[in-house]
C-alpha cells in the first residue's frame, strides 16, 4: 500500500465514524430525555445475532449485509422486550436485562460456533464485539456517514414532536399526537444508530455512544436544541479521538478508547460546567453558607453591643455562629475574620481582646434585621412570592418583588 | 328512587346533542374495573366539578374521556361526535406529577406546546403562536417568567404554566385534573379566576377536584363519583348530606369485591 | 450418571465434563440466589452494571499478581462493584444524570477501562480480551488442586465456597432482605439497617459475579443473575419458593447448556444463556395464573360458562314471558354447543312440548336471573343510571355473583321483590 492511499482511507473512515458519533449523540439525547436511556443497550446486545445470521444466511461478510441483518435482529430484540412487558408480569428493568443477556448469549453461541462449524472465511465476526475500525473501507465509511446524516435530518425535522412527547406524553396524547408511533420511531432511530456504531465501538459498548454524550451535554445548557447539538459534537470528538488512538496502537480495540474519550469529556463536564457543574455548585453553596454565617455573626455583634456601644469578644460571636450552624467553631472564626476584613468591627484600643461594631457594621446589622422582618411579613401574606424570591443572601424584598419593602 | 325518576334518556329530545356525554363508561386497569357504568351529560358551558374521594376513579374517568385509557364499555362523545373528530377543540391540563421538572425547557417553550396541535406535523411555531403564548402567560400572571427554566418555579407557578398551555390551545372544552393539588390558597384563587373567565367566555370547564368546601363555592354543576356515579346536577342540589354520605362512607365494597371476581374470571363468594 | 459413564454419551473425558458442569452449576446457582433479590428490588440493571464493572477490578488484581479465582481477585471485584454504586449514586447527588443513564455512563466506562487494562497487560497473564466477554468454561477443569487426593478444579472450589457462603448469608439475613426489598421506607422507619442490607446485597452480587467470571465472562453474568429469577417469579408468588425455583432452574440450565454447547461445538457460556432464556419462555407460557396458556384457557373457560348460563337463563325467561321460544336459533357455534351440553347433562329435558328445564336446570337458571335482577336493583338504587341503561351491565355481572353477594345485594336494596323494570326477582334456592 502506498502512503497516499492509506491517508485517504484513514481520512474517510475518520469522517464516517465521526458522523456516526455525532448522530448517535443527537439521537441518544432524545432517548435520555424520554427516560429510556438503556433501551439502546438491549438493541445493541441483540445485534450480534443478526451479524452472525447475516453471515450464515448470505455467506457474505461485507458491512452493508451484516449491518442490515444486525438491524433486523436489533428490532427483533426490542420487539421481544415489548412482548415481555405487555404479556408477562416481569418488571421493565428485568425485561431489558433478559433481552440483553439471552440475545447476547445467542449471539455468542453463533459467533463462536461458526468457525467450529466449518465455515471458511468467517474470521472477523468477533470484531463486532468491541469494534475495530482498522478493517473499514472507504465505501463502508461512506455508508455509515450517509446513515448518520439521514438520522440527524430526521431528528431535525421531527424535533418539535419528539420534545413534546419526551416532556409530557399524556398531554401529547390528549392533544391527538400518536405517542406510540413517535415512540416507535425514536426507538427505531436508536436501533439504527446502534447498528451504525457497531463497526466503530462494538456491540458491548455502543450504548455508551448513545448515553454518555447527551448526559455530558446536559451539564452545559438548559435548552433542548443546544443540548442535542452539543451531544452530537461530544460524540463526534469522542469518536475521532478513539479512532485516532486506535490507529496508533493497532492492538487495541477501538470501542473502549471511544468510550473512555467520551467518559473523559463527561468527567470534565461534570466538574467544570458553569452553573450545573460540581465545582460551580460547591462554590455557590459555600458562598451562600459563608454569607449566612457572616449575617449570623453580625447579628450576634448587634445583640452583644446593645443599643449603646457595648463591646464583645470574638469568642462570644463565634459561639453564636457555631451554635446556629453545623459548621462549628471554624465557621464562626471565619465569619468573624470576614467581619474584621470588611471593617464591620474594630478593636477597642487598649482593651483586652474587646471589640465593638463600627458605624458601617451597625448599619449592615440593622439593615439585615429590617429585611428579615420584611420577609416575615411577605411570607405571611404571599407565601408563593416568598418562596419564589427569598434566598439565603437576603435581598431587599422591595427590590425583588417590585413593591415597597413592607409587602402588599 | 333514582332510576325510575330519571325519565327517558335525553337523546330522544330534539335539542342539540349534549356538549359532553359520558355514556355507560366502564374502565378497567388490567382486568379490574375502576369506573363502573358512569353515565351523565353536560349540556351547557359551565364550571363543572367531578368530585369524589381518593381512588374513586375521577382521574381515570377524565383520562377515559380524553382517550388516554381504553374503556371496557361505554363511550364519551362531544357534541354527539367522538373525540378524534373534535380534538382541536378540547384542552387538557394533566396532573403535575407526570412531568420531569428538570427537563431543559423554559416557560415559553411549554406554553408554545399548546399550539402544536393546530400547527400539525413539522411546522414550527411562528409569530402568531408566540403572541398567543404571551397572551396566555399574561392571563395567568406569569408574563415576566417566560424565560425561566421550569424547574425553578414554585408549585403554584408550575400549575399556572400548565394552565397557560391549555389556554394556548384555544379550546372550547377544558379538562383539568386536580389543578389545585399542592397549590397554596392564593394561587388556587388565581387559577379559579382564570377558569371563571373561561366560563364567562362561553367555554365548558370540567375539573377533577378533591376539596368539598371549595367545590361548593366554585362549581355550577358537579358529578359525585365513587367508582360509579352517585349523583349529578346543580351543586347545591347534589352536595347534600345524604349524597355525601353515600359517596364518602363506602357502599363500594360491593364494587371492589365484584371487581376482584371479574379480574379473576370467577364469582364472588 | 449414565450419561457421564465412560464411553457413554460423552465419550471419554467424562470427568472433565462433569467438573465443568459442576462448576457451571454451582456458579449459576450463586447468581440465581443473588438475582432473586435483585429482580425483586428492581435492581436488575444494577446487576448488569456490576457484571460489567468488575472487569477493571479483576484486571488490576490479576496484574498485581493475583491468580484467577484467587482471593485477591475477589477483593478487586468487590471494590470495583462498590465503586460502581458509589459513582452512580454520587453522580446523581452531584447534580448529574439519574438512575439508568448514570448507571449506563458508569458501567460502560469501567468496562472500557477494564478492557484497555487487559489489552495492555503483558502477554502471558491469565486474562485475555475475548475470554473476558464470554469466559472459557471448557478449560477451567484443567486448572486443578488436589483435594483429599482428587484433582479438583480451582474454579469449582471457588464457586462452591462462594455458593455456600452466599447461601448461609441468605438464610441468616432472609427476613431482613425480604422486608427491605418489599418496602424500603418502612424498613428504614422501623429502624432496620437498610444501608447495610443493600450493601450486603451488592457485595454478594460482586462475589457471585467474580465467581462466574472465569466461566462465563463479564457480559453473560447478567443472564445468570436475572433470567432464572425472572422465570421463577412467573411461577410462584412466595419469595423463598422463588429463590429455590430460581436456583433449580439455574442448575438445570447450566448443565443442559453445557451439554448442548459440547454437542454443537460452541461457547458454553452462550449456550447456557440461551437455555436459560428458553426456560424463561416456557415459564411465561406455562405459568399458572398469568402464563400465556393459562390466560387463553381462562378466557375460553369463561366464555364457555357464560354461553351455558346465558342459554339456561334465556330458556327460563322465555318460559316466564309465556312465549314458546324453546330452543330458538342461536347465533354462534359456542351457544349451539352450549345448548347441546345442557341437554346432555340433564339441565334441559325433552318432553312432549319440546325442550324444557329440568328441576336442576330451573334452579340454576333462576339463580342467574336472580343475580341479573338484583344487580339491576342495586344499580338503580346506588348509581345514577337511567332505566334503559341497567340491562347491559347486568348482562355480564350476572355471571360473577355468588350466593353470599346476592344475599348482601338483597339486603342493600331493601329486600324488594321486583327489579326496577317491575319483574319479579326469583328467591334464593
Amino acid at each position: 500500500m502506498t502512503a497516499p492511499v492509506i491517508a485517504y482511507n484513514t481520512f474517510v473512515v475518520a469522517v464516517g465514524v465521526a458522523a456516526v458519533g455525532f448522530a448517535a449523540g443527537v439521537v441518544g439525547s432524545l432517548c435520555v430525555l424520554r427516560k429510556r436511556a438503556l433501551v439502546g443497550d438491549a438493541a445493541a446486545h441483540a445485534t450480534l445475532v443478526g451479524v452472525a445470521c447475516g453471515f450464515l444466511v448470505t455467506g457474505r461478510r461485507d458491512l452493508a449485509t451484516l449491518l442490515a441483518a444486525a438491524l433486523v435482529s436489533a428490532v427483533a430484540g426490542l420487539g421481544a422486550m415489548v412482548l415481555l412487558r405487555r404479556f408477562t408480569r416481569t418488571r421493565d428493568d428485568a425485561a431489558i436485562a433478559i433481552v440483553i443477556g439471552v440475545s447476547f448469549g445467542l449471539g455468542i453461541t453463533l459467533v463462536s460456533g461458526i468457525p467450529a462449524w466449518g465455515y471458511a472465511d468467517s474470521a472477523g465476526l468477533e470484531q463486532f464485539l468491541l469494534g475495530h475500525t482498522a478493517a473499514l473501507t472507504a465505501a463502508d465509511a461512506t455508508l455509515l456517514a450517509s446513515v448518520a446524516c439521514v438520522a440527524a435530518i430526521v431528528v431535525a425535522i421531527g424535533l418539535k414532536e419528539a420534545t413534546l412527547v419526551a416532556f409530557d406524553a399524556a398531554f401529547a396524547a390528549a392533544s391527538g399526537w400518536p405517542v406510540a408511533v413517535i415512540d416507535y420511531l425514536l426507538v427505531a432511530l436508536v436501533a439504527v444508530m446502534v447498528v451504525a456504531g457497531l463497526p466503530a465501538v462494538g456491540a458491548v459498548l455502543v450504548t455508551a455512544l448513545v448515553v454518555i454524550p447527551p448526559v455530558a451535554a446536559r451539564f452545559w445548557t438548559d435548552r433542548v436544541g443546544t443540548m442535542l447539538l452539543l451531544a452530537g459534537v461530544i460524540g463526534l470528538v469522542a469518536a475521532l479521538v478513539g479512532v485516532a488512538v486506535s490507529a496508533m496502537r493497532p492492538g487495541l480495540a477501538t470501542g473502549p478508547l471511544v468510550v473512555l474519550a467520551a467518559a473523559a469529556i463527561f468527567g470534565v463536564s461534570f466538574l467544570i460546567a458553569p452553573e450545573r457543574g460540581w465545582i460551580a455548585r460547591r462554590i455557590r453553596a459555600r458562598t451562600l453558607a459563608d454569607a449566612w454565617s457572616r449575617g449570623l455573626a453580625l447579628d450576634a455583634c448587634l445583640r452583644a453591643a446593645g443599643a449603646g456601644d457595648g463591646t464583645f469578644t470574638p469568642v462570644d460571636v463565634e459561639a453564636a455562629v457555631a451554635g446556629d450552624r453545623q459548621g462549628g467553631r471554624r465557621a464562626g472564626a471565619e465569619a468573624f475574620a470576614a467581619l474584621v476584613r470588611t471593617a464591620a468591627v474594630a478593636p477597642v484600643a487598649g482593651g483586652r481582646d474587646a471589640w465593638r461594631l463600627t458605624a458601617a457594621g451597625r448599619a449592615l446589622a440593622e439593615e439585615r434585621r429590617r429585611r428579615l422582618d420584611a420577609w416575615a411579613r411577605v411570607i405571611e401574606h404571599d407565601p408563593d412570592d416568598a418562596r419564589e424570591a427569598l434566598t439565603i443572601d437576603l435581598p431587599a424584598p422591595g427590590a425583588v418583588l417590585g413593591r415597597t419593602g413592607a409587602g402588599s | 328512587m333514582n332510576a325510575a325518576a330519571s325519565g327517558p334518556s335525553p337523546a330522544s329530545s330534539s335539542a342539540r346533542p349534549p356538549l359532553v356525554d359520558f355514556h355507560d363508561v366502564t374502565v378497567a386497569y388490567g382486568r379490574r374495573p375502576v369506573v363502573w357504568n358512569v353515565d351523565f351529560e353536560i349540556d351547557e358551558p359551565c364550571l363543572f366539578g367531578i368530585i369524589g374521594p381518593n381512588g374513586a376513579g375521577k382521574s381515570t374517568l377524565l383520562k377515559a374521556a380524553l382517550g388516554l385509557v381504553p374503556t371496557v364499555g361505554g363511550s364519551v362523545r362531544f357534541g354527539g361526535r367522538p373525540l378524534r373528530e373534535v380534538r382541536s377543540r378540547v384542552g387538557y391540563v394533566p396532573q403535575r406529577e407526570t412531568v420531569d421538572w428538570d427537563f431543559p425547557v423554559n416557560v415559553m417553550d411549554v406554553v408554545l406546546m399548546g399550539t402544536y396541535a393546530r400547527l400539525g406535523w413539522f411546522r414550527r411555531p411562528g409569530a402568531r403562536e408566540r403572541e398567543l403564548a404571551r397572551a396566555s402567560l399574561d392571563r395567568v400572571g406569569l408574563a415576566d417568567l417566560a424565560d425561566r427554566q421550569i424547574g425553578r418555579l414554585s408549585g403554584g407557578q408550575q400549575q399556572r404554566v400548565f394552565l397557560a398551555r391549555a389556554l394556548a390551545q384555544e379550546a372550547d372544552i377544558y379538562f383539568l385534573d386536580e389543578p389545585m393539588a399542592g397549590v397554596d390558597m392564593r394561587s388556587q384563587e388565581g387559577i379559579f379566576r382564570v377558569l371563571a373567565d373561561l366560563r364567562a367566555a362561553g367555554r365548558l370547564v370540567i375539573v377533577v377536584h378533591h376539596d368539598l368546601r371549595t367545590a361548593a363555592e366554585w362549581f355550577d354543576r358537579v358529578a359525585l363519583i365513587d367508582m360509579r356515579l352517585v349523583a349529578t346536577g346543580p351543586t347545591a342540589a347534589v352536595l347534600t348530606p345524604e349524597n355525601l354520605r353515600r359517596t364518602y362512607a363506602g357502599h363500594i365494597e360491593v364494587l371492589e369485591e365484584l371487581g376482584r371476581a371479574v379480574a379473576a374470571r370467577g364469582r364472588t363468594s | 450418571m449414565i450419561l457421564l459413564a465412560d464411553g457413554g454419551l460423552l465419550g471419554g473425558h467424562a470427568d472433565i465434563h462433569a467438573w465443568a458442569m459442576a462448576t457451571a452449576a454451582v456458579v449459576s446457582a450463586s447468581c440465581a440466589l443473588v438475582g432473586t433479590l435483585l429482580v425483586v428490588r428492581r435492581m436488575s440493571l444494577l446487576g448488569d452494571a456490576i457484571g460489567h464493572a468488575v472487569l477493571p477490578g479483576i484486571a488490576v488484581a490479576v496484574l498485581a499478581g493475583g491468580r484467577a479465582g484467587g482471593p485477591l481477585v475477589f477483593v478487586g471485584a468487590v471494590m470495583a462493584a462498590l465503586v460502581t454504586v458509589w459513582l452512580t449514586r454520587g453522580l446523581r447527588a452531584g447534580g448529574g444524570p439519574e438512575e439508568d443513564a448514570g448507571a449506563g455512563v458508569v458501567f460502560t466506562t469501567l468496562f472500557a477501562l477494564g478492557v484497555v487494562i487487559v489489552s495492555a497487560a503483558p502477554p502471558g497473564t491469565h486474562i485475555d480480551p475475548s475470554c473476558v466477554l464470554h469466559g472459557d468454561l471448557t478449560f477451567l477443569p484443567f486448572d486443578t488442586v488436589p483435594v483429599a487426593g482428587l484433582p479438583v478444579p480451582r474454579a469449582f472450589i471457588a464457586g462452591a465456597i462462594t455458593f455456600s457462603g452466599l447461601l448461609a448469608a441468605a438464610v441468616a439475613t432472609w427476613k431482613l432482605q425480604v422486608f427491605v426489598a418489599f418496602d424500603e421506607a418502612a424498613a428504614r422507619a422501623a429502624g432496620l439497617p437498610v444501608a447495610a442490607v443493600t450493601f450486603g446485597l451488592l457485595v454478594a452480587t460482586a462475589l457471585a459475579t467474580v465467581a462466574s467470571f472465569d466461566a462465563v465472562g463479564a457480559v453473560l453474568v447478567v443472564a445468570m443473575l436475572v433470567v432464572p429469577a425472572a422465570a421463577a417469579e412467573l411461577l410462584t408468588r412466595r419469595l423463598h419458593t422463588m429463590a429455590a425455583v430460581a436456583v433449580a432452574l439455574a442448575v438445570v440450565g447450566a448443565c443442559v447448556g453445557y451439554l448442548a454447547a459440547w454437542r454443537f461445538s460452541t461457547s458454553a457460556a452462550g449456550m447456557i444463556a440461551v437455555v436459560l432464556g428458553l426456560e424463561y419462555g416456557v415459564a411465561a407460557v406455562l405459568a399458572p395464573g398469568d402464563g400465556g396458556l393459562a390466560r387463553v384457557w381462562g378466557r375460553l373457560a369463561l366464555a364457555w360458562r357464560v354461553a351455558r348460563e346465558d342459554r339456561l337463563a334465556a330458556v327460563w325467561r322465555a318460559e316466564e314471558s309465556g312465549g314458546e321460544r324453546g330452543p330458538a336459533t342461536w347465533r354462534s357455534l359456542l351457544e349451539r354447543c352450549a345448548g347441546w351440553w345442557l341437554r346432555a347433562d340433564g339441565s334441559l329435558v325433552h318432553t312432549a312440548d319440546g325442550w324444557r328445564l329440568s328441576p336442576r336446570g330451573r334452579r340454576d337458571a333462576e339463580m342467574i336471573v336472580r343475580s341479573h335482577r338484583l344487580w339491576e336493583a342495586w344499580l338503580g338504587r346506588h348509581a345514577e343510571l337511567p332505566l334503559d341503561h341497567l340491562h347491559p351491565p347486568a348482562e355480564w355481572v350476572e355471571h360473577h355473583l355468588g350466593a353470599a353477594m346476592r344475599q348482601r345485594l338483597e339486603a342493600e336494596t331493601g329486600g324488594r321483590e321486583n327489579d326496577p323494570h317491575g319483574r319479579e326477582i326469583p328467591p334464593e334456592a
